[in-house]
């Protein structure tokens, strides 16, 4: 054997655990669910084949629509927001400011929290009668409405419980904050440029790359979301439809109601929307991201 | 903006910041001030952080957390094994073979490391709703439904993520020290057992830590993979405690979710800079 | 803390094992019933496994059972025993999850003759039999009779006609001067669990079997829906939801009907139950739910909801699973159990004093539904959980006015028939593969 062919055995055989692991848990299951999505599979009884049917039942089920609808609007809105967030705390946080550390910590621990924990504290938060936040806007003398159960308020209750686990993202920024070199602001400040051109001229394009990678992470997540509402938003009389988003769909037609394959099929499309969002940003961030010569 | 702020900006910043924290932090403080009080005051109108008479603090708090860890129905403890048993192996598990594929992929010159790598890379961005229905049909022809394999085996094999952090690592390590290593008539093995693992302590421990919270927050996996309720997890119990027919009371269900949490509070606190050092690594490179 | 949780892994609580478990087969009893009523249960589970030394039965409370027992029986690994709804039992019986009783059942001296003439009916579906009933209900009209006096209605006399209902629900109304609701005579929506239940009530359905067509477009269905929606326009919808955001959940003392926010519900005799737990000098009355003028009231109508036990495909001991649900269909178990959660006994046979001796006061209505020729059912489809999520769903919207009736029902049925047609074409399409 010659010894390019050993060494190339002898990476493959280093990476074999990830490969024979992707292979059955990853690559087998898409390969089966892909079947599946052409097929009717009730789980008790074998997959029985019907084509396009599945695909095409989409466009027709009100259900989906609204799902998607609900999902597609949550992503418009928290992603941006978060990002917005994110970044303008961690400039704050960047500053010569005393206890940074501490206040670092604060905002980094909510991520900890396990999304169910999180959840239940949040239903607890947001009770239309007795949670804080409709007892603090009482004493500031504004009646708080029904913040789970009114459809208009379901989807700014999700946001504002998104915004709380801003804290990884933050890290991140401030750490990329932070090596941005000096001298772009001294050169910046000579040039005249006020705070704000600074921070727009400067300050942005060098942690684009940290942006793209936050944004593109939050957006495979944003569409995944479904532990949240699965706790907040189901109830004996129904689930909240403001309140119903992809994957818990997603998970009623697979466990529920028997309809594996249609849920295959729901999959296929959120994985193909996921990956046309992830070039698309990747394709865009030729363009923004600029990335500096290390 | 590292620029110099005048001492009002500093103030003002201060200023900002602390409402922030105080706004970050309230949720949490909220959960436990109404886990420690009795059920009546816990849904009463008054807004106090600790119940009254605040003597009897104490003995509310006993109450309510014995009372969620004695539940005859959601048995916390035994989640609580559960949780850590799948936590320990996933962790040994994952750290290990991340480590050892990372090392294939950054300390091994052959042909085809740069396409598995962008496979690993490409494998993070898949959906789990894909996997989630065939992995299960998987689990069962395994025989694995019913046992706690399905949460812990697959990590068994490395995950992408944390592959991706370790080479990336490994990559910062000279390469003088493998080759004198090799020199010496060390094995790829015993370079990796001997020279590498030990230089990468930190990166292995956010990798370990990392996982670990993840594994213990996992809810979906446990939902779908396990059916005997003596093999729940935390997470899922503690849902499994607020959907139960009958209604929980709100100070129990809060001392609950505190239950659940406060182990990885502590973590954070006696590893605080693994963490931040960790989460500002992975976003950099 | 690493040591400490590694000890804690290894050497920690493992689930609770009894002692009788060793030399015994054991079976997983998988119910829903928690706190009184789990507790009633499993007394009778307790009594079996003292009576004999070869089988022990573990009790199990799950929630949602009847999606997690779904998952188990798919998943290969099912228990021995489940405690589904009745409405659970006709998708279950297609999909094959469950054994059918037909051959076993005897062997256990349990036959389809010792039931309940109404009863019989939720355990079989298309020609054979899946399941035993544990405990039965009927859904009836509750009252509070202190509310009906303050408002000079007679305590004693329920509502007889739908226009009654109205008319008592107008006058036990309560409003604030600033408009706030205090009080309801009668909501649609509490507690919501059946938001399909009043087409019956105008002498219509949403199903009919015998051609497996959904008929919720039909006029008697529309006219439920306006009749609905009167009320909601008479209350004002913010006004209501508003109202509703501070009820308490079902299970606990601020359960809307106890704390008299609600004067009149629709509910089963489980609420009797509840009603003695948290407020037992809470004076209520029961009768059947009334139906609108021009159906015909000759005999209660009124939905039979039960409890069922059904043995899941995959159990290891079908034998040992029988023995111990014929033991808890024994006329003193059954009849045990029953008293014990307030509700009717499902057996053809009751004991003299059973009905006197009753704990809930309205009894006799629940077992006049049961033994009524138009009691009616749930759906027997299999498509009946998706069905009925888009009911709910529909229900929910016409309740807030955001659209009308006609239209909304309209669409509801084209696609609920959807979802019959294309469970009817699989298993066209199954049978010749």
């Amino acid at each position: 054997m010659s010894t390019s062919i050993r060494r190339n055995l002898h990476g493959l055989l280093w990476v074999s655990p990830w490969l024979i692991g992707a292979g059955a848990f990853m690559f087998l299951p898409m390969a089966m669910s892909l079947y599946y999505s052409f097929t009717d599979f009730p789980m008790l009884e074998p997959p029985l084949w019907n084509g396009l049917g599945n695909y095409r039942r989409m466009l027709d089920d009100p259900t989906f629509l609204r799902v998607v609808k609900n999902t597609a609007l949550y992503c418009a809105v928290a992603i941006p927001l978060q990002t917005m967030v994110a970044v303008a705390l961690a400039a704050l946080l960047n500053g010569k400011v005393r206890f940074s550390r501490f206040f670092q910590a604060c905002i980094f621990l909510p991520t900890l929290v396990p999304l169910i924990a999180s959840a239940m504290v949040w239903m607890w938060l947001f009770n239309g009668e007795l949670g804080l936040v409709n007892r603090l806007l009482g004493r500031a003398g504004i009646t708080g409405p029904s913040w789970l159960i009114d459809q208009n308020w379901v989807m700014p209750s999700l946001v504002i419980m998104s915004l709380w686990g801003v804290g990884q993202a933050v890290v991140v920024y401030i750490a990329a904050l932070q090596d941005v070199p000096r001298q772009l602001y001294e050169a910046g400040r000579i040039d005249g440029m006020g705070p704000l051109r600074q921070f727009a001229n400067v300050t942005l394009p060098m942690i684009s790359p940290a942006i793209l990678f936050n944004v593109v992470a939050l957006t495979i997540n944003s569409v995944q979301i479904f532990a949240v509402p699965f706790v907040m938003f189901r109830r004996p009389d129904g689930t909240n439809p403001a309140g119903h988003f992809y994957t818990h769909y997603l998970y009623e037609n697979a466990f529920v109601y028997g309809q594996m394959g249609y849920a295959s099929a729901m999959a296929w499309v959120q994985l193909i929307v996921v990956l046309m969002l992830t070039a698309v940003m990747l394709v865009a961030s030729k363009r923004l991201v600029h990335y500096r010569r290390v | 903006m590292a620029a110099e702020s005048s001492k009002t900006t500093q103030w003002l910043t201060f200023m900002v910041l602390t409402c922030i924290a105080v706004a970050f932090l309230a949720p949490l403080v909220w959960m436990l001030s109404t886990s420690i009080k009795p059920e009546s005051q816990a849904a009463s109108a008054e807004m106090n952080l600790l119940p009254r008479p605040v003597g009897e603090t104490l003995n509310y708090a006993a109450d309510n957390y014995k009372s969620v860890w004695n539940d005859a129905t959601v048995e916390f403890p035994v989640y609580l094994r559960n949780t850590l048993i799948v936590a320990g192996l996933s962790v040994v598990g994952m750290t290990l073979s991340s480590a050892v594929v990372a090392f294939g992929l950054s300390r091994i010159e052959w042909r085809g490391r740069g396409a598995v790598f962008a496979l690993v890379l490409a494998t993070m961005m898949i959906p789990f709703p894909v996997l989630m229905a065939p992995l299960y049909i998987v689990f069962r022809e395994l025989g694995w439904i019913g046992t706690l394999r399905p949460l812990w085996v697959p990590a068994w094999f490395g995950g992408a993520f944390n592959i991706f952090l370790l080479r990336q690592f490994f990559m910062t390590i000279p390469k003088e020290l493998d080759e004198a290593a090799t020199i010496d008539g060390c094995s790829s093995w015993r370079t990796f057992a001997s020279i590498i693992l030990p230089l990468s302590r930190p990166a292995l421990a956010v990798v370990a830590l990392f996982h670990f919270i993840y594994v213990w927050n996992d809810f979906v996996g446990p939902l779908i993979f396990l059916t005997h309720r003596d093999q729940f997890t935390l997470a899922l119990g503690l849902q499994l405690y607020q959907s139960q027919a009958g209604n929980t009371p709100w100070n129990l269900l809060m001392a609950a979710s505190t239950m659940v949490v406060a182990p990885l509070v502590l973590l954070f606190l006696l590893a605080q800079r693994t963490f931040i050092h960790g989460v500002a690594t992975e976003g950099i490179k | 803390m690493v040591l400490g949780g590694t000890g804690y892994a290894a050497f920690g609580p493992r689930g609770s094992r009894d002692p009788r478990e060793r030399n015994r087969i054991v079976l997983d009893y998988w119910e829903k019933w928690t706190r009184h009523e789990g507790e009633a249960m499993m007394k009778v589970v307790d009594a079996f496994n003292a009576s004999q030394n070869r089988i022990f039965v573990r009790y199990a409370v799950t929630s949602d059972i009847g999606q997690k027992s779904m998952i188990a029986i798919a998943g290969g690994d099912p228990p021995d025993v489940i405690g589904l709804y009745s409405f659970n039992i006709p998708p279950y019986a297609e999909s094959n999850a469950i054994m059918a009783l037909d051959e076993l059942a005897p062997r256990y001296g349990v036959s389809l003759d010792n039931y309940a003439k109404g009863v019989r009916q939720v355990m079989q579906h298309k020609g054979q039999w899946w399941a035993t009933v544990n405990t039965a209900g009927s859904v009836a009209l509750y009252y509070n009779k202190a509310l009906f006096a303050e408002v000079g209605l007679d305590p004693e006399r329920p509502p007889r006609s739908i226009e009654e209902l109205d008319d008592a629900h107008r006058k036990l109304v309560l409003m604030r001067e600033d408009g706030e609701l205090l009080r309801a005579g009668f909501l649609h929506r509490e507690p919501g669990w059946w938001s399909w239940l009043w087409p019956y009530h105008f002498g219509g359905s949403i199903y009919d079997p015998a051609g497996d067509r959904s008929t919720v477009g039909s006029p008697e269905c529309v006219r439920a829906m306006i009749w609905m929606q009167m009320y909601a326009r008479e209350l004002g919808v913010d006004r209501v939801k508003k109202f509703a955001d501070g009820f308490g959940n079902y299970f606990t003392p601020e359960n809307p009907f106890l704390t008299g926010k609600v004067a009149m519900i629709v509910q089963g005799p489980w609420i009797a139950n509840l009603i003695q737990a948290f407020k037992p000098d809470l004076a209520y009355g029961v009768a059947p739910f009334p139906v609108a003028a021009g159906v015909a009231n000759s005999e209660p109508v009124g939905l039979i909801d039960t409890d069922v036990l059904a043995i899941p495909r995959g159990a290891k001991h079908p034998e040992a699973s029988m023995e111990f649900i014929a033991w808890t269909q024994r006329q003193d178990m059954t009849e045990q159990l029953a008293r014990a959660h307030f509700k009717p006994s499902p057996l053809a046979r009751i004991s003299e004093d059973f009905l006197s001796t009753h704990p809930n006061k309205g009894i006799a209505v629940h077992y006049n539904i049961f033994n009524s020729s138009r009691a009616f059912i749930a759906p027997p489809t299999r498509v009946w959980q998706q069905f009925k999520d888009e009911c709910d769903s529909v229900v929910q919207r016409l309740w807030r006015l955001e659209v009308e009736p006609d239209a909304a029902l309209a669409a509801l049925q084209i696609r609920t028939q959807g979802f019959l047609d294309r469970a009817a074409d699989e298993r066209r399409r199954r049978a010749v593969s």
